[in-house]
């Protein structure tokens, strides 16, 4: 770990402000994130959605079950960024053993319902520890900061949602008088495939434009964390004041 | 400068050494980070630490549940005012829509309690306190900001802007920022003070100082492999260990003003 690589301003910082300078860090390296995540993402999105046709509550399912793989994309482009490092999508090509197809079974299904999956994901993805000592590290890690973790996933959970009603509203919005969709139909189990398909593109729409943004704030968290078990800002100011 | 401006910066002369950094920093821009800087009249510059979507989210749900609490209690309260009723109801709807947040956000605290409890605070751009109108125009605009359901354009608007501003927040120039945190005291030890070996920059000082402060809550090797960076100061240049990691500690009380 070498600190004065490092690409962030290191000051202390509250829990909340860290998944800020997440937020902040994703939007620094936007074009570099989305164009790896989509590379990721779209196929996934586009399988998703040509389930409809077997259930109309596949593709939703589907997509929410795939977040923690698509998360491990956007996690990549982060981490390197963190330390200036520009990545493109032949670099993610080269990393796809460990990117994509490395500790597959756990994230699909343990880590899934992890309810701080976001804080806790760097230790599995880029610490690269085995199991025993990874235990210790979580713990380690996770020390008066899994609340603000469990915090992350649940605003970002009601925002996807309040996004995902503002987007299908649209469609009520721009329907002609007289012909909105029903939405009662929805809940008397008839057939009323317009509004769940809506309701499955929009989820798709904001999954590809917000899931970054979630990963991004996690990341934030626990860099703090390990800024502050470390010192990582004393030691940079140290390199700077006397490593000359 | 106005005094409220300046307690934002405020706090001890190593808060203001550290802002001092960050200022340097900011202005060279070749490292990440959320604060914005105004810079006031005088040439100084403030720091101010934007707040993201995530503090806000909680904030803005605390006082909506106070609002909504507020609501229920006056409507069980009001069960004998007969015809009137519904309108008092109605006053009161539209009265806690709009001018809860107004109230408090100009009250000297600058924050709703749902604010307050996340440490946050709204002040205008330019670091000022919030002016009245300001404040009237961000929260009229949180109309918009809720479309086009939800508080739709409101997300976005947070996700996608460096200062993590609403639409409100832009018409009204206004900025919701986190306050600054406390300074951890370094723990006065009993070890005896040494003069450093070398003229220190107020910078290099504050790092000492810091590392005194936080060096309970490091695990020793990390605390010595620090201290060796900074063995120049303790005489023992190049070299590293416990004696190296007490000699630096000693530094810092001597710094602290312990002779």
């Amino acid at each position: 770990m070498r600190v004065d690589a490092f690409a962030i301003k290191l000051r202390r910082r509250g829990n909340m402000e860290a998944a800020d300078l997440g937020v902040r860090l994703c939007q620094s390296v936007a074009r570099q994130v989305y164009a790896c995540y989509l590379t990721a993402a779209l196929p996934v999105i586009a399988i998703s959605l040509a389930c409809f046709e077997l259930a109309t509550w596949l593709p939703t399912l589907l997509m929410w079950w795939l977040k923690p793989w698509l998360d491990r994309t956007v996690l990549f482009v982060l981490s390197r960024a963190a330390f200036a490092q520009r990545t493109t999508v032949a670099d993610l090509l080269r990393a796809q053993r460990h990117v994509w197809w490395s500790q597959l079974s756990s994230t699909m299904t343990i880590r899934r319902l992890s309810p701080w999956r976001s804080f806790t994901q760097p230790v599995f993805q880029l610490e690269g520890l085995a199991a025993g000592l990874r235990r210790r590290r979580l713990s380690q890690i996770r020390a008066g900061t899994t609340g603000t973790g469990l915090l992350i996933t649940n605003a970002y959970s009601i925002i996807e949602l309040s996004l995902v009603v503002a987007l299908v509203s649209l469609v009520f919005w721009f329907a002609p008088t007289g012909m909105e969709p029903d939405l009662s139909a929805l809940f008397m189990n008839d057939e009323e495939t317009q509004v769940e398909l809506a309701i499955a593109i929009a989820y798709a729409i904001v999954i590809a434009g917000l899931e970054p943004f979630y990963v991004a704030s996690g990341f934030g968290l626990y860099l703090n964390r390990r800024a502050e078990l470390e010192a990582w800002d004393i030691e940079q100011e140290f390199r700077r004041a006397f490593a000359r | 400068m106005n005094r409220d401006a300046a307690s934002h910066v405020s706090g001890g002369v190593l808060r203001y050494q550290l802002s001092t950094i960050n200022c340097q920093l900011a202005v060279n821009n070749a490292v990440l980070d959320t604060a914005v800087y105004a810079e006031t009249p005088e040439g100084i510059l403030i720091e101010l630490r934007p707040a993201g979507i995530v503090a806000r989210f909680y904030a803005f749900s605390i006082d909506f549940a106070i609002r909504i609490g507020i609501f229920f209690l006056a409507s069980f309260v009001s069960a004998g005012l007969g015809m009137l009723r519904l309108a008092f109801l109605f006053i009161l709807m539209f009265v806690l829509e709009w001018f809860y947040p107004v109230l408090f956000e100009l009250s000297r605290w600058g924050a709703t309690p749902g604010k307050q409890a996340l440490g946050l605070k709204v002040v205008m751009d330019n670091g000022l306190p919030i002016t009245p109108a300001a404040s009237l125009t961000r929260n009229l605009l949180r109309f918009a900001d809720f479309l086009p359901l939800m508080y739709g354009f409101a997300f976005v608007s947070m996700l996608m802007r460096k200062d993590f501003k609403r639409l409100g927040d832009i018409a009204a120039a206004t900025l919701v920022v986190h306050q600054p945190l406390p300074v951890p005291k370094p723990a006065q030890q009993d070890i005896e003070p040494l003069a450093p070996a070398r003229t220190l920059a107020p910078q290099d000082q504050a790092a000492i100082i810091a590392l005194a402060a936080r060096a309970s809550r490091l695990t020793p090797e990390r605390l010595d492999e620090l201290a060796a960076i900074a063995a120049p100061v303790a005489g023992a240049e190049g070299k590293s260990g416990p004696e190296v990691t007490r000699r630096v500690l000693a530094v810092a009380q001597w710094l602290l003003g312990k002779r």
